[in-house]
């Protein structure tokens, strides 16, 4: 059974909501604010959903806010923004943000259902179309610095004898980082680049990809040669940093 | 993202303002070194230096106060669209869903429940938006009768039970000694249900509100709503009570309004020659409002 997440604040709504999700054979959760949304998304113990229906008015994070954190967590679910608002900025903000899709209320029962329906076919077709593209393994595209080495397609960093899986996101980060070897990148510039985000959403979490990547990376994480921080800009790569003279 | 660019276009025509009174300023010291001997022109060009820094002075704090203005309009629009949009949603959902679905009869009853609840929310938002055109600068004066406060008071706080669906013992009304006042029913009524309201609103799931109606002193008769909500921090006491001025924060934002109710409040309280204010204790210890009439003499 597909599992539906519904963040609704205005309880007359979500109840709606959940009991006509549940008569088209759904299994709804609700919750009524951004933060146990992104808990039950992107928390410790994460549940997985097949779709979000996501206010935006919520109490507290809002549901731009929210899109965004989970879009940067690595959470992909595809999400439909379901709001008030129905300005153009809006529209686009919502999209900018990571959502897949924008419905205005008031809406018809219909057209929501109709939409979460295509939403969780394309979602089918995409699993479907996977294995017919599954080309012959090829060898590894990598990149090697110091003791240690990259494999890009693998997911994978070897530091000597040691083998450290990396997440997709992960790898993103560093791929981008290491293709701009030697040169700043600003966070901004890498939310666009490798999220395909709008450049003022929150950066903390990219920072938290940070500090996971140079305990990968780096000999002391406390004392990072590779990854460097550049202040008021963000990031820069060094392949082979100089050894110190003191 | 608008909100931020707003603030530079405030910092721009502040540094703006504050550079033309430089400029002014150091033309003047120019001025002054050249013709310090004549009196006359040195008089005239005080005279003109005075006036343009006054001027530019006004000119900045206006267009500051016209700016943030704007903010506050675009703030209600956007309450305004929610809380109007919001009962529709609700209403369209569940009549659409009586109409194309098989429903039993206990959940039709409370679908039917649930889309009046939404009707009466959309009427009274609907209600205050009118009633705030209709308190403004120049329009009709209150239809004022003798009303026996007391009465008043304790039918606005079953309405207010029943309206957000909460056991009578939640809003204790104290003191019912019959006290009259001159008054309009329908404004007095208004400001006291929007008193009520924001307490329950603000309480969250533990409401418990204290309501007390007493003669201050032989010329007026207070009604104090005490609750025991997030509280209101000293520097917002005043200010809540604009039109469209809602407090920004975590716990505020919590609580869907427009941004009215008080200013209804305050503006019902001034045209019965009475007055409205908030206490409290700071952030966490609730809060207490008082609404103050001219009793009838």
């Amino acid at each position: 059974m597909k599992r539906i997440l519904v963040v609704e604040d205005e309880q007359h709504l979500a109840e709606g909501l959940r009991f006509n999700l549940e008569q088209e054979g759904y299994e709804v959760e609700v919750v009524d604010n951004g933060e146990s949304a992104l808990e039950l998304l992107v928390g410790e113990r994460r549940v997985p959903f097949d779709i979000v229906v996501l206010d935006v008015m919520l109490p507290g994070k809002n549901g731009f806010e929210v899109v965004a954190q989970m879009r940067l967590a690595g959470q992909y679910v595809p999400t439909l923004i379901l709001t008030a608002r129905g300005h153009s900025q809006d529209v686009l903000t919502g999209f900018e943000s990571g959502a897949d899709d924008y419905l205005t209320k008031p809406f018809e029962l219909e057209i929501l259902i109709a939409r979460i329906r295509g939403i969780l076919r394309r979602g089918e077709w995409l699993r479907r179309d996977v294995p017919k593209n599954e080309a012959p393994p090829e060898l590894a595209d990598s990149f090697t610095f110091g003791d240690k080495t990259v494999y890009f397609d693998l997911l994978e960093l070897r530091v000597g004898e040691q083998i450290f899986p990396l997440t997709l996101m992960e790898m993103n980060v560093l791929r981008y980082l290491i293709s701009r070897a030697g040169k700043p990148v600003s966070r901004g510039e890498m939310l666009e680049e490798v999220w395909g985000l709008r450049e003022d959403t929150d950066t903390r979490a990219l920072d938290n990809f940070i500090v996971r990547l140079r305990k990968y990376i780096e000999d002391d994480p406390g004392k990072p040669r590779h990854l460097l921080a550049v202040r008021g800009v963000g990031y820069r790569f060094i392949a082979f940093p100089q050894k110190q003279t003191e | 993202m608008t909100g931020s660019g707003r603030r530079k276009s405030i910092v721009f025509f502040i540094s703006l303002g504050a550079g033309l009174i430089l400029v002014a300023l150091l033309l003047y010291l120019g001025w002054v070194v050249l013709d310090w001997r004549d009196g006359i022109r040195l008089f005239f060009g005080i005279l003109l230096l005075a006036v343009i820094i006054a001027g530019v002075t006004l000119n900045t704090i206006f267009l500051v106060r016209e700016i943030r203005r704007n903010e506050q309009h675009d703030a209600f629009i956007n309450a305004v669209t929610h809380e109007l949009k919001t009962p529709i949603a609700s209403i369209r959902l569940y009549t659409e869903t009586l109409q194309t679905r098989a429903v039993d009869e206990a959940k039709r009853k409370e679908f039917y429940r649930i889309i009046l609840q939404d009707s009466d929310r959309l009427l009274s938002t609907i209600e205050q938006i009118l009633r705030t055109g209709r308190i403004g600068a120049n329009s009709r004066p209150p239809n004022i009768s003798p009303l026996n406060l007391p009465d008043l008071v304790s039918e606005c706080v079953s309405r207010a039970c029943v309206l957000h669906n909460i056991p009578n013992e939640a809003i204790r009304y104290q003191s019912r000694q019959p006290v009259r006042i001159l008054g309009d029913l329908d404004e007095v009524r208004a400001a006291v249900s929007n008193l009520l309201d924001n307490a329950v609103k603000y309480s969250g799931s533990n409401v418990q509100v204290l309501v007390e109606t007493a003669p201050v002193d032989d010329k007026y008769v207070s009604v104090r709503v005490t609750d025991n909500g997030p509280g209101i921090p000293e520097t917002e006491l005043k200010r809540i009570f604009k039109r469209f001025y809602r407090m920004s924060g975590p716990l505020a934002t919590r609580v869907k309004g427009t941004g009215l109710g008080l200013f209804i409040v305050r503006s019902v309280a001034r045209r019965h020659g009475g007055r409205a204010w908030a206490e409290s204790a700071g952030p966490g210890k609730g809060s207490t409002f008082i609404l103050q009439f001219p009793l009838e003499k």
